[in-house]
């Protein structure tokens, strides 16, 4: 008697469980088909740091935030007056170190922000040198990759769509 | 006939034993887990658990770095409920500097720790129904936790590690938009949890898995320092956020969830119910959230609290996170230690896993929602 006392009321969640399933079955469906389908982030996401050479004044106060020790910079010095000029000689993110804590973009200075989160997502890297990208004036604002065997900069391979201009507070 | 002791013994009759190590890339460790099982045929004569694979120091870290970047690293402990690391560091931190952060500051982390209760207790329901055979409800949870990650990425701008919380206050405000759409959600959820409910609490084959399995008296519970709802599943009362309310707590109404036996089944349970009172404390949060400033008047770029030691701790989504806090006056901590709840709720493994059979291993260690990030920190 209990056998199928249990049976009765296995089947019968079994049912139940079944009805829900075969409601959501008619309504429409929540998954993104990724690689077709793009959601854009909202406004605040913290994607891909980006640099801009033209307005940074190369204070450094983004290095000194950073809690992971990803950036590095050095300042250009005039030809003559051998004097430190706010403008960024070079400028470099580690991406495979940085955390993507925003405490860089919080701390940057200028206006609009020189260093900030875009709403890029996708990163992904084949190498550990497309990690690092880096920046001298006149690179695009995704900045460059060092290739040691070419003894060059190039572009970064598996970089896909720079939205550049949302998200610049 | 009793099934948990090996049918064949005595002497001449020893039987074999044989090791088995479960992890540490078994899928139901729920991480990097390693379980050394010693194994008289299908019974458990030997169980320990080995930690350190997802070691990264973060304590000694942080006595190199400032204040505000230690925060950055707090979110990588319990990387499933984020918001109250952040939470119990920056009230650790906020007791050396003797700051407190303003009304509506203290309101939002309410509300931001409560939907992390929620949005992590949906990865425990939809894992464990996992781990004992049942994948819809891990669908159903993950949808519904998509929308409280949603509410994240609006509202700081990550999903998982948020940097949130910040040293006297949070870091950004929210908008009628997005309360919102926060209430949009806590409508939709509520009737969500009945079908939870359904799906999976009052599943007979859920039921048979796991009620009266692993069972954890009250008393043992405390003695292993378990906290969280696994040890409110053993039918303890003990909840910080009714013990030593923080950030408010005290004025909101919520009931604490109790499980009766301390079984997996009551462990789970207790999950459950917390999700509905969590849900109770956002809508109640949402609706008297002050007006005012989101930080306390005071914090410096670069921070030195007076020397001297903070302890705070804070109800996480797993128990009982502690912050210890040493200063020396210097602009790193001196020494920090986290008592971290995943880590102490784990070492009751070895005692209560003895005697069970091979297949309810994988059903008590997913009852202790444990989170390996938290464990080796």
């Amino acid at each position: 008697m209990g056998y199928f006392k249990e049976v009765s009321s296995a089947s019968w969640a079994f049912c139940e469980g079944l009805w829900i399933t075969l409601r959501y079955l008619f309504k429409p469906s929540v998954t993104v088909q990724y690689p077709t389908e793009k959601l854009v982030p909202y406004e605040r996401f913290r994607g891909l740091l980006l640099f801009d050479a033209a307005t940074c004044i190369a204070c450094g106060l983004c290095a000194k935030a950073c809690p992971s020790a990803c950036i590095a910079l050095e300042a250009q010095t005039h030809p003559e007056t051998k004097k430190r000029v706010p403008k960024a000689e070079w400028y470099s993110l580690d991406l495979g170190k940085c955390n993507f804590c925003g405490l860089c973009q919080e701390a940057c200075p200028t206006k609009p922000k020189s260093v900030w989160h875009s709403l890029d997502y996708e990163l992904a890297f084949s190498t550990r040198d497309d990690m690092v990208r880096c920046w001298k004036p006149g690179f695009p604002l995704a900045g460059r990759v060092w290739d040691p065997v070419q003894k060059a900069f190039r572009d970064p391979e598996s970089h896909i769509s720079v939205r550049e201009v949302q998200a610049r507070i | 006939m009793k099934t948990e002791e090996p049918l064949v013994s005595g002497p001449g009759l020893e039987m074999d034993t044989m090791f088995v190590n479960l992890g540490p890339q078994h899928p139901s460790t729920h991480g990097v887990l390693r379980l050394g099982l010693t194994l008289a045929g299908e019974v458990i004569t030997k169980a320990f658990p080995d930690i350190g694979y997802l070691h990264r120091g973060t304590e000694k870290l942080m006595e190199t770095r400032s204040y505000h970047q230690c925060v950055v690293l707090t979110d990588r402990w319990d990387y499933c409920s984020a918001m109250p690391n952040n939470l119990a560091f920056c009230l650790a931190a906020e007791k050396l500097m003797a700051v407190q952060a303003p009304p509506r500051a203290q309101a939002l982390r309410v509300i931001t720790c409560e939907l992390n209760r929620i949005a992590s207790h949906l990865i425990f329901l939809g894992t464990y129904g996992i781990d004992i055979g049942a994948f819809t409800p891990f669908l159903y949870a993950f949808r519904e936790r998509e929308m409280i990650l949603d509410l994240y990425e609006a509202l700081c701008g990550a999903r998982l590690t948020y940097n949130y919380i910040r040293l006297g206050g949070v870091a950004s405000d929210v908008d009628a938009d997005w309360t919102a759409k926060c209430r949009e959600f806590l409508e939709f959820f509520k009737p969500r949890l009945d079908e939870y409910d359904t799906l999976l609490s009052f599943n007979p084959i859920f039921l048979a898995r796991t009620k009266g399995i692993g069972v954890i008296p009250k008393e043992t519970a405390a003695a292993w320092g378990l906290s969280g709802p696994n040890l409110r599943g053993s039918g303890a009362a003990y909840d910080v956020r009714k013990s030593e309310p923080y950030c408010g707590y005290e004025t909101y109404d919520f009931d604490v969830p109790l499980g009766e036996t301390g079984s997996c089944w009551d462990r789970y349970f207790c999950r459950v119910q917390e999700m509905r009172q969590s849900v109770r404390i956002v809508e109640a949060a949402l609706a008297a959230l002050p007006g005012g400033d989101l930080m306390a008047k005071g914090i410096a770029k670069l921070p030195k609290p007076p020397a001297g030691e903070a302890y705070a701790h804070v109800e996480a989504s797993r128990g009982d996170l502690g912050i210890f806090l040493v200063s020396d006056g210097g602009t790193a901590p001196y020494r920090l230690h986290v008592r971290a709840p995943c880590f102490i709720n784990l070492a009751i493994l070895q005692d209560i896993l003895v005697g069970k059979k091979v297949a309810d291993v994988i059903a008590v260690l997913g009852s202790f929602d444990i989170v390996l990030g938290e464990v080796d920190r």
